[in-house]
């Protein structure tokens, strides 16, 4: 366990340290379960998978301790931990548990259910992909996970994971709908690095107590939860969540800059870099990934990055207000760490479904699948993509 | 003249469930509902999977229980409710139950591995499986609680194999109380479910349940047919506390079971030509398994495990 426990440095102090906060060396596990800690989660289920496992070993080390007041349940299958938190949820509590690739695929059935119940269950995924074995950064798992009705976050750093849990079960609650907050294995799971740790008192001011009232379990008002519904009322269901998956990019935008007044740190659906009119291309881009392009794009002025940290549903409006200041010859590259079976990854899909109708070309790449390292070299040889040029296939693979 | 008043000996005086159960005529699971009701009381979450209950319950937003209702999906009732129970527990109510009704299918084979976990971990709740071996709710097909001989839809010549050893795997588990039961036996189907309401920790209950559009006979004959079959030790009644098991009924006449197979269609095709071999194996099969029975009770009363 010492390998995965927090160093307490609060002796250290950084000049940017904003005020209630602590500044430590964090792994994005950590992150997330000091996160679920920090959101006053009551009941966690558990089942292990690398490379998830420290996070649910980090949950109920902390809830042994006495540290962290909340119910741990060791679970014998993914299923069971979604379903056991669908149960929970369903009582009212604030539930959190932590999966990745083969676990969320098991899940997947109870996925449905969770989002379809209206249940605002957060879960991490640290993402790796199916077969053969491979226990490397991918994001098949989450993305394959994309048509389930759960909201999706792709993290780039500990401190996004921190941050974005937080403002998951803000969103969560407001809305109904669950979340799943993704990290990248190993390059964001055991990769530790600086993180303003906010007070909880913070947290407390931010995100209170679950408010929801009807929609759960109450035994002195007996009620029946998901029982059959015929053809003449489904789709009333359906278009009742299609009403609120409408507002999840706007909540999301305001929840990140409601978080931002309170912690000094803001987020939106997406980030934008270096866009401008003479901006030729622009990368986009999910992830760790990210931060190695913010590292190469230093040397080159006219290329642009566009950080999708809100994957679904997919934030249209705001990847188009992103880009309305590049010029019309523009290009896209999209950077997929996912491989769907398709000609195109997710995030090409995506974008091309954003963009229908605009004049820009969209090409895609596909890098980094089953952890393979996406370097500054990589991010290179994707820049240097000659678009312009006719014998350019529309999608690449980069190694 | 003075006017006898009637005497009302129902063991229900007041129903815990409402009229217009969506069963086949028969059925047993409606009748288990009122008696699982009348024990458990109002103060009860129900946790109900994939099975022919999730529709007697009744279409969204109806309920046929006086009781709250949690569906949930075929394989995860015990999981289901392990969340319920703790998150109730976090609430503080402990008082209310938190009761799984389950079919054989969700319980003999998808749901085996939700039920061993809650099981194992001693989760504090009421699993009950009415078991009428089979799936019945899509339309007869073998599960591993079907009976050898019997025909599905699946297993259309009869099933080869003999039903999973269910009570056996529960055993296995320690759990505090666990029990078989019978709709033609109500005073000991009131007195277990009593007992397992009275218990903590993961308690275990099967009831026989009588189907006639699945096991092919008229529905006025369900329970006499599954009174049949305790009397003939097909379906044996017992119980175990804290690890003694005891057969809790104990047939007085020693009935052949072909007077149970007969008057059922899925056992007619034994019953043709000739060939009474089928017969003659199940006959063993339940001989066999009464012994291992009496065995059993001889081997816990010396409380092995006390």
């Amino acid at each position: 366990m010492t390998e995965t426990r927090i160093t307490d440095t609060s002796e250290i102090r950084h000049t940017d340290l904003p005020p209630h906060h602590t500044k430590l060396v964090m792994k994005g596990n950590s992150a997330a379960a000091v996160a679920a800690k920090l959101c006053r989660v009551s009941l966690v289920t558990a089942y292990p998978i690398t490379p998830q496992t420290s996070i649910i070993e980090e949950i109920t080390t902390m809830i042994d301790r006495g540290e962290f007041d909340a119910t741990s349940v060791n679970m014998e299958s993914e299923h069971s931990v979604f379903a056991a938190l669908k149960g929970a949820s369903l009582v009212g509590e604030r539930v959190f548990t932590a999966t990745s690739g083969q676990g969320l695929l098991y899940a997947h059935e109870v996925l449905h259910a969770i989002a379809h119940m209206r249940l605002p269950i957060v879960a991490c995924n640290v993402g790796r992909p199916s077969f053969p074995w491979n226990i490397w950064a991918d994001q098949t798992d989450s993305i394959s996970q994309r048509d389930t009705g759960w909201v999706q976050f792709y993290c780039e750093s500990s401190q996004e994971v921190l941050d974005t849990v937080i403002q998951s079960y803000k969103l969560a609650e407001k809305l109904l709908l669950p979340v799943m907050v993704v990290l990248d294995a190993f390059y964001l799971s055991h990769t530790s690095e600086n993180v303003f740790l906010p007070h909880q008192n913070l947290v407390d001011e931010f995100l209170p107590p679950d408010q929801r009232s009807g929609n759960r379990v109450d035994t002195a008002q007996p009620r029946a939860f998901g029982g059959l519904v015929g053809p003449n009322t489904y789709d009333d269901y359906n278009k009742l969540y299609w009403d609120d998956v409408n507002k999840v990019e706007k909540v999301c935008n305001k929840t990140g800059s409601e978080f931002g007044k309170v912690f000094g740190r803001e987020y939106g659906a997406v980030e934008a870099v270096n866009i401008h009119k003479n901006t030729k291309k622009v990368l986009v881009t999910m992830a760790t990934i990210t931060t190695t392009v913010r590292e190469v794009l230093a040397c080159y002025p006219d290329i642009g990055l566009l950080k999708i940290r809100l994957f679904k549903p997919f934030p249209k409006k705001s990847v188009l207000n992103a880009l309305s200041t590049a010029g019309d010859d523009c290009n896209i590259i999209t950077i997929d760490r996912n491989f769907l079976g398709d000609t195109e990854g997710a995030l090409m899909q995506e974008m091309k479904r954003a963009l229908f109708g605009k004049t820009c070309k969209v090409f895609g790449v596909y890098a980094g699948l089953g952890g393979r390292d996406v370097s500054a070299d990589t991010i290179e040889k994707i820049i240097n993509l000659d678009v312009d040029s006719p014998h350019t296939e529309e999608v690449t693979w980069i190694r | 003249m003075k006017m006898m008043k009637p005497v009302n000996e129902f063991i229900i005086q007041k129903e815990n469930i409402f009229s217009g159960a969506l069963s086949c005529r028969g059925c047993g699971w409606t009748l288990l509902a009122r008696y699982v009701s009348h024990v458990m009381g109002e103060n009860t979450v129900y946790v109900v999977p994939a099975c022919c209950f999730s529709i007697i319950a009744g279409p969204n937003p109806m309920n046929l229980m006086k009781g709250t209702v949690v569906h949930t999906l075929f394989a995860a009732a015990a999981a289901t409710a392990t969340g319920v129970r703790h998150a109730l527990d976090r609430q503080g109510k402990t008082d209310t139950l938190v009761v799984v009704l389950a079919g054989d299918g969700g319980t003999f084979d998808i749901g085996l591995q939700a039920l061993s976990g809650a099981a194992a971990r001693q989760e504090n709740i009421i699993y009950i499986c009415n078991n009428n071996a089979a799936y019945m709710n899509t339309g007869v097909q073998s599960s591993t609680g079907t009976p050898s001989g019997a025909k599905t839809t699946t297993d259309p010549s009869g099933k080869k194999l003999p039903a999973k050893n269910l009570m056996g795997i529960v055993d296995a588990h320690h759990i505090p109380y666990y029990a078989t039961a019978s709709p033609a036996y109500l005073n000991d189907l009131v007195s277990k479910l009593e007992k397992a309401k009275d218990a903590s920790g993961f308690r275990f209950l099967m009831i026989d349940g009588p189907c006639p559009p699945g096991h092919k006979h008229d529905p006025e004959v369900s329970i006499e047919l599954t009174r049949l079959a305790v009397e003939t030790r097909y379906y044996p009644l017992i119980e175990s506390q804290d690890g003694d098991l005891i057969i809790s009924y104990l047939p007085k006449e020693n009935r052949p079971v072909s007077d149970y197979l007969k008057p059922q269609g899925r056992f007619a095709h034994l019953f043709g030509d000739t060939d009474t071999n089928g017969i003659r194996e199940i006959q063993k099969q339940v001989d066999d398994s009464w012994q291992r029975l009496l065995k059993m009770q001889e081997i816990t009363s010396s409380s092995v495990r006390k």
